[in-house]
């Protein structure tokens, strides 16, 4: 033991003590700064996405309840661009848009996007209207029988509420969005870390009926593959959980 | 002689530990925002604040639990332990702004109780026995933060004097070492939840890293005192033990010896030896590294005072340790195992020969 003996109800402490504090607390602070920046740098980077939270935007245009909530609006030069709904929170397609499948509706929404994979949140139940009640058909594209394996994602997150929005510390989240009813979606990426979603319905137009509790593991989904204009979809027939890549 | 014996109010030491605190919790939390904010721009602010509050957090958590060992393997480590419960309420506060965000952020607007969903998101995955196989990579981590984020708060609230009085410093003390299964939570908090999400070696590297070094230095910390602590052997007829000799026992020093089963404290004073309990009354302070402080024995922990003769505290302060009886042949130290009466006022044996004053620091 050193010579020099701390009171701690002393107003000052001796001063062979105090240096050797000094450097102590400096060493500290180094160690301190090297773990942080350590930390910081080895973060993968989340992938870009934007939530309008708090922006509302009116859309109108055609609303599909099944196999997976979309607004289908048609610009002037007859392109379509598809937004999956979802409701606040962690939910689904919320109460008072349904049954509404095929009708031309307006409302104000939040927009989610990933790059051209859009979404919108209806969190404004007033502003909801049908515009007209003739329902229009569409008819399903016929896909291309195909595997694909990656993690199951709630496509909400992923498309930009939260970044990032997959992995093992975001799955307790992803379990909920699922359970509440939004989409899921499966994450593929490739080796240079691009990724797309393809989202996932069950057949003959029907929801995908799942287990939830799958959500953020590895899952290998086989059925018929399709692209609705800026959406890939994918008409499950079977979904197995796999372990990782 | 002044009565140096005061209630423990802020001080200039005290201020100065806390703003080094602030500095360095401040501090690494904006090197780590600004960091993050180049390598992952596109991160929400949620993510930031959860990732934010955890390094800080855990980090503060390695300091807490390596200035024990520090302390006692170097007794200059000392005043960082004085206002340890400083560092303990601080990381308290960053893990609950750490949990409650991520509860709401993850759980909360569901169709679910946030505080459900916790625990049952994923559920089925508590069995680490699946279809024959044994998986443990995507067991729940959340119970473990959960669990921690207790252990802290138990902790935090628990760690004023008031409880101190009310629980006695052996239980308080005892109740304490919860920190240890809080910091083995958040091993595994860890080690399930983000290790199992970023892919690059550095965060296992750390927290392996802050594993060892805090085992390593309980471990030195233990040897070096069961070294230093060699249990005497010598008896005599009368009870009396050998605890070894005056040699290097400075004026206005003590040290710890083992007699019997118990630790004492044995201290000079004016060139007489006494000894006393090595359990401080406060936090149970290894009195026998503690000095001779404007003539009291002084514990080296947070500096409260006794009479070497008597094991009373200075008026107005009651606190009392029990002494023993001593007795010197030569420079043999003997010290009986049996305390004496609380009170009892002894006069220690002269140390022969001596003369007086050697010590350095003490303020006698
Ligand atoms: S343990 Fe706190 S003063 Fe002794």
């Amino acid at each position: 033991m050193s010579d020099a003996f701390y009171l701690g109800y002393d107003d000052s402490m001796p001063p062979s003590l105090a240096r050797f504090l000094g450097r102590v607390v400096f060493g500290l602070a180094f160690v301190a700064v090297v773990v942080v920046v350590a930390v910081a740098a080895s973060q993968s980077p989340a992938e870009p996405g934007d939530y309008g939270f708090g922006v509302e935007t009116p859309f109108e245009g055609v609303l599909m309840e099944e196999p997976i909530p979309l607004l289908q609006v048609g610009s002037g030069a007859g392109s379509i661009t598809n937004y999956v709904l979802v409701g606040s929170g962690k939910f689904g397609l919320p109460a008072f848009a349904l049954g509404h499948g095929g009708k031309r509706v307006h409302f104000n929404g939040s927009l989610i996007h990933k790059g051209d994979q859009q979404m919108i949140e209806l969190n404004d139940e007033k502003s909801f209207s049908v515009v007209s009640d003739q329902r229009e058909q569409r008819t399903g594209v016929l896909g291309m029988e195909t595997s694909l394996s990656g993690e199951l994602v709630d496509t909400k997150c992923y498309f930009g509420v939260m970044r990032p929005g997959a992995g093992k510390v975001h799955r307790g989240c992803a379990a909920r969005c699922l359970h509440g009813g939004v989409p899921p979606g499966l994450l593929l990426r490739d080796t240079a870390g691009r990724s797309v979603v393809v989202l996932l319905s069950g057949t003959d137009g029907k929801k995908l009926d799942f287990d939830t509790e799958w959500a953020a593991r590895w899952v290998k989904a086989t059925g018929r593959l399709s692209v609705r204009e800026n959406l890939p979809i994918l008409e499950v027939e079977r979904l197995e959980l796999t372990e990782g890549p | 002689m002044s009565n140096h014996y005061r209630a423990i109010d802020w001080n200039r030491q005290k201020r100065r530990y806390d703003l080094v605190l602030a500095a360095i919790v401040l501090g690494g939390a904006a090197v780590f925002l600004g960091v993050s904010a180049w390598v992952s721009p596109e991160s929400t602010a949620e993510t930031l604040i959860l990732r934010t509050t955890s390094i800080t957090s855990f980090f503060l958590l390695h300091v807490v639990l390596a200035i024990g060992p520090l302390a006692r393997l170097d007794g200059r480590f000392l005043p960082l332990l004085y206002n340890r419960r400083h560092l303990g309420v601080t990381l308290f506060l960053l893990a609950l702004v750490h949990g409650f965000l991520a509860v709401f952020q993850f759980h909360a607007l569901g169709d679910e109780n946030p505080l459900v969903s916790l625990f049952t998101a994923y559920g089925r995955d508590y069995a680490v026995l699946q279809n024959g196989r044994f998986q443990i990579a995507h067991f729940p981590f959340e119970p473990f933060g959960v669990f921690a984020l207790v252990c802290l708060f138990l902790l935090a609230a628990l760690s004023h004097d008031f409880w101190l009085r009310q629980l006695g410093s052996g239980l308080w003390k005892s109740f304490h070492l919860l920190v240890y299964p809080a910091y083995l939570a958040l091993v595994a908090h860890v080690a399930l939840g983000i290790l199992q999400t970023e892919r690059s070696p550095v965060l296992p590297l750390l927290l392996g890293l802050g594993f060892v070094t805090i085992a390593s230095l309980h471990l030195l910390a233990a040897g070096q005192e069961s070294k230093r602590l060699r249990a005497s052997k010598l008896l005599a007829s009368d009870g009396f033990i050998e605890v070894g000799t005056t040699d290097g026992l400075v004026e206005g020093r003590a040290r710890v010896v083992i007699v019997g089963s118990k630790r004492l404290a044995l201290v000079r004073h004016l060139d007489r030896i006494y000894a006393t309990s090595n359990r401080c009354r406060h936090q149970g302070g290894p009195l026998g590294e503690g000095q001779i402080v404007y003539g009291c024995l002084t514990c080296p922990w947070h500096g409260w005072n006794y009479q070497p003769n008597d094991g009373c505290s200075p008026p107005p302060f009651e606190e009392i340790i029990p002494t023993y009886r001593v007795r010197l042949e030569g420079t043999k130290i003997w010290v009986h195992p049996v305390a004496l009466p609380l009170r009892t006022s002894t006069e220690g044996p002269l140390v022969p020969g001596a003369n007086l004053s050697t010590g350095t620091t003490s303020k006698l």
